[in-house]
């Protein structure tokens, strides 16, 4: 029997669709903006995948921590070893990962974000293996596999593969509202591999010849902007450089809207763009791969929704990236959540890597 | 079924063709950078040999190759032609497949054909010293082998990322006697202004062409000599295809798809421009002639025919061609020897004409190819090469789709004994697939206004 600890964090990825950039301790203003919870979706992708199999023995949280959605995906045989006192505490996470030591697990599989990824290994140090289905806003730490069906496939196959190391990434998250991305060494987790299968650590590639790169990147998308058409800029230091290019401010986080080179709105959320994008005929998108993970959609990005991508069309998508980043990224990722989207992109994609220079680059689908 | 089709020496041609004669209507003429008005004789004496120049504009047919140039050029002419049995039985294709191997030269190209002439009409002109440019270096030693032999200086301006990438190709034209500097360099007012532009820049043919062109306008004892594009240089090079029609002859066949790589065309320009000759005059008018560029500098399928400089710095006259723009720096690609903004203006021509067509590869697909022919012919050609030889092997492909029994002649001008660092690459998975970004600067170029 393969004793799996599961515990989920309810809230996480709230934040992401309405622009907050990240959940923690902002929960009430999600909701107020019309976020719904989603984390639990996801686990429950995760965990339908798995109700078949005999040898796992799941030991979860009370409620919407665990219960619930185990009961939902059909999981027959868990046990309740932690009853938890809000929907949305750390210590209640890092209560139960302790119960679930207590237990002595083999496995803890939780969902949420990179918040949730501190919180599971703060308690577990490298002493068991982790492993994170994907639901947060940011998503920089390596633990997270990187769809809810890649996570079932690792858990059915976790006892037969070897262990890795794993970088646990900490985003200072008011920092990252404000505009600043600063990701540190958080630790380093042992994680359940399948090759192919694990997210990388982001990174952020500071040097001067990135920079140099960006700027490049920059002069050429000035030169091929078309007047009368609607930019949706996406986050990221490379579409930053851009926007810097045409003197006008980019929040790096967030998604900003440019039209004739003025701001038409900085920091949009999805349902300010899908107003935006309405009444437009030209609609260009311009997106950064996200880290070493390489998601051009669906992390980091998230605002800008499947509904917007269908109004704009894909091949009014202008991917930019510096070749450093594109070195680290031997394909680029798409998951938009609409999986017929998603395989609209096709097999391949060309990226801006410099002044009139692009790259052939692989895409996959995530669904 | 023979393997290699050989020549005697006593067979090698005596005269060059000159594709000019059989034209339409003439090549538009260069224009002069300032001026734009039609450049003359006087315009080029500063930096070329008046029979280079003469060689240039001439409608002649055919020109005679001197025979001093003849005794040098025996010895690796007439170069062997294959006919490629293994590719043809691991590709399972009808097609019968041709490359006339121009890697026998002792530089290992097909450059040799131009320098040996180029360096010999300077030194009748009492010229001491040469000064040039060089992407991968294939032209570089090409030069400074045939330098060596008429007892002239040479000077080489060698891109900077080529010179970091083949340091063999720089030992080569050490041998030979040649001083190779890296390009852009501080010799040069263009090589500073670029410099102090970009320090960082990995350099361009067309920049290094400006440090040449420069230091020979500069030096009343040097030249300067070009290694492509050039009408002068693809007559040079007609060689080639002189001599594959005549071997294709002695086993009764005549080639339905012709095929050369095209960086500035003159090895396109060397093994088609008989065929092409063949195709204007209407003896065999469905001959299919195809140059192969790589996707990240493709000039003849997405350029534009215009007039522009063949230089970065805007020393060169205009000349009308298929064109990416002069301040183009093509990415580092490993195919150095193809990243040219522009194109010999009368495969331009031709291609704008529809008497010839283009195609362009990523690297990944070329490299493919080249492993595919060194599994099977045991050759390991150059990176420019490779896209010959991916173009050969999927027109082979689509033989065997249709069963036709097409036959195939591919120029395999170079071997890559010194590119070792691109294969290197290739299995380390780190060769990056560059590509010209068309679509986007069509729509923006659509989108000006147009001004009358």
């Amino acid at each position: 029997m393969y004793r799996i600890g599961f515990v989920v964090n309810p809230v996480a990825g709230m934040g992401g669709a309405v622009g907050l950039k990240g959940t923690d301790g902002r929960v009430g203003e999600a909701r107020s903006l019309g976020a719904t919870p989603q984390s639990g979706n996801r686990a429950k992708m995760t965990l339908s995948l798995l109700k078949k199999d005999p040898d796992l023995l799941f030991l979860t949280c009370s409620g919407n921590m665990g219960e619930t959605i185990l009961k939902e995906a059909g999981i027959p045989g868990y046990q309740v070893v932690f009853t938890g006192k809000s929907e949305s505490s750390a210590d209640d996470t890092k209560a139960a990962v302790q119960e679930f030591l207590n237990e002595g697990v083999d496995l803890i599989l939780f969902c949420g974000g990179d918040g949730t990824a501190r919180d599971v290994f703060s308690v577990t140090g490298r002493n068991i293996p982790i492993l994170g289905i994907p639901a947060g806003v940011k998503m920089y730490s390596g633990v997270f596999a990187i769809t809810p069906g890649a996570a079932a496939e690792m858990v059915a196959g976790s006892d037969k593969t070897i262990l890795r190391d794993a970088e646990i990434m900490d985003v200072d998250e008011e920092a990252y509202r404000s505009g600043i991305l600063t990701t540190r060494l958080f630790g380093v987790a042992s994680v359940p591999v399948i090759a192919g299968m694990v997210q990388v650590p982001k990174q952020v590639f500071e040097e001067t010849d990135e920079e140099r790169a960006k700027d490049e990147i920059a002069r050429f998308i000035h030169e091929v902007m078309v007047p009368d058409t609607l930019y949706i800029l996406g986050a990221g230091t490379t579409t930053e450089a851009i926007a810097r290019n045409l003197g006008i401010p980019k929040t790096l986080l967030g998604v900003d809207v440019i039209k004739n080179g003025r701001i038409v709105t900085q920091d949009a959320n999805e349902k300010t763009l899908c107003n935006l994008v309405e009444n437009e005929e030209d609609i260009r998108i311009i997106i950064s791969p996200i880290g070493a993970q390489g998601f051009i959609l669906g992390r980091g990005n998230q605002q800008v929704s499947a509904a917007i991508v269908r109004r704009a069309g894909i091949r009014n998508i202008i991917v930019v990236a510096t070749p450093h980043k594109l070195q680290e990224t031997p394909e680029l990722l798409v998951d938009t959540g609409d999986s017929e989207l998603d395989l609209e992109f096709g097999s391949s994609i060309q990226v801006i890597s410099g002044y009139r220079i692009a790259q052939h680059k692989r895409i996959r689908q995530m669904s | 079924m023979k393997t290699k089709i050989l020549l005697d020496e006593e067979q090698m041609p005596k005269k060059w063709y000159n594709i000019q004669a059989d034209l339409p209507s003439p090549l538009d003429p260069p224009l002069h950078p300032a001026t734009h008005k039609p450049v003359g004789p006087d315009d080029l004496k500063a930096i070329f040999p008046m029979e280079l120049i003469r060689q240039e504009v001439t409608t002649d047919r055919h020109i005679d190759i001197p025979e001093e140039v003849q005794d040098v050029l025996h010895l690796w002419r007439p170069s062997p032609l294959y006919r490629a049995h293994r590719l043809e039985k691991f590709l399972k294709t009808p097609a019968k497949i041709y490359y006339k191997w121009e890697g026998v030269s002792p530089a290992g190209s097909h450059k040799t054909n131009t320098s040996i002439p180029q360096a010999y009409y300077n030194m009748k002109a009492g010229i001491e010293r040469i000064a040039t440019e060089t992407g991968a270096g294939q032209w570089g030693s090409a030069l400074a082998f045939a330098t060596m032999l008429y007892d002239l200086q040479c000077t080489i301006y060698m891109v900077r990322s080529s010179y970091a990438q083949k340091p063999y190709r720089k030992s080569m034209m050490q041998v030979w006697g040649a001083e190779c500097i890296p390009s852009p360099s501080t010799k040069t007012n263009s090589g500073r202004a670029v410099l102090e532009k970009d320090p960082e820049t990995p350099g361009a043919l067309g920049i290094a062409i400006s440090e040449a062109v420069e230091d020979a306008a500069t030096h009343d004892n040097t030249n300067y000599a070009l290694g492509s594009v050039l009408n002068h240089v693809c007559l040079h090079q007609t060689v080639i295809g002189l001599e594959c029609r005549e071997q294709l002859a002695m086993v009764d066949a005549y080639p339905d798809i012709v095929i050369g790589c095209v960086g500035g065309g003159s090895n396109f320009a060397g093994i088609s421009f008989p065929f092409a000759g063949d195709k204007m005059t209407g003896k065999h008018k469905d001959v299919d002639l195809i140059g192969v560029e790589p996707a990240s500098c493709p000039t003849l399928t997405k350029g534009l025919y215009t007039y522009d400089f063949g230089d970065v710095a805007g020393l060169t006259p205009l000349m009308k061609m298929f064109t990416l723009g002069h301040d183009f720096v093509p990415p580092s690609i490993h195919a150095g020897g193809l990243r040219y903004h522009g194109d010999s203006p009368i495969v331009s021509r031709l291609v704008h004409d529809g008497v010839m067509r283009a195609v362009s590869y990523h690297q990944s697909e070329v490299f493919e190819a080249a492993q595919t022919f060194a599994r099977t012919e045991g050759i390991i050609v150059a990176p420019e090469t490779s896209h010959a030889v991916r173009c050969a092997i999927d027109e082979a492909l689509l033989c065997k789709k249709t069963g036709e029994e097409k036959t195939i002649l591919f120029n395999c001008s170079g071997h890559g004994n010194f590119d070792m660092s691109a294969y290197d690459a290739y299995y380390a998975g780190k060769l990056v697939d560059y590509e010209y970004p068309d679509e986007l600067i069509k729509q923006a170029i659509s989108r000006i206004p147009k001004i009358t």
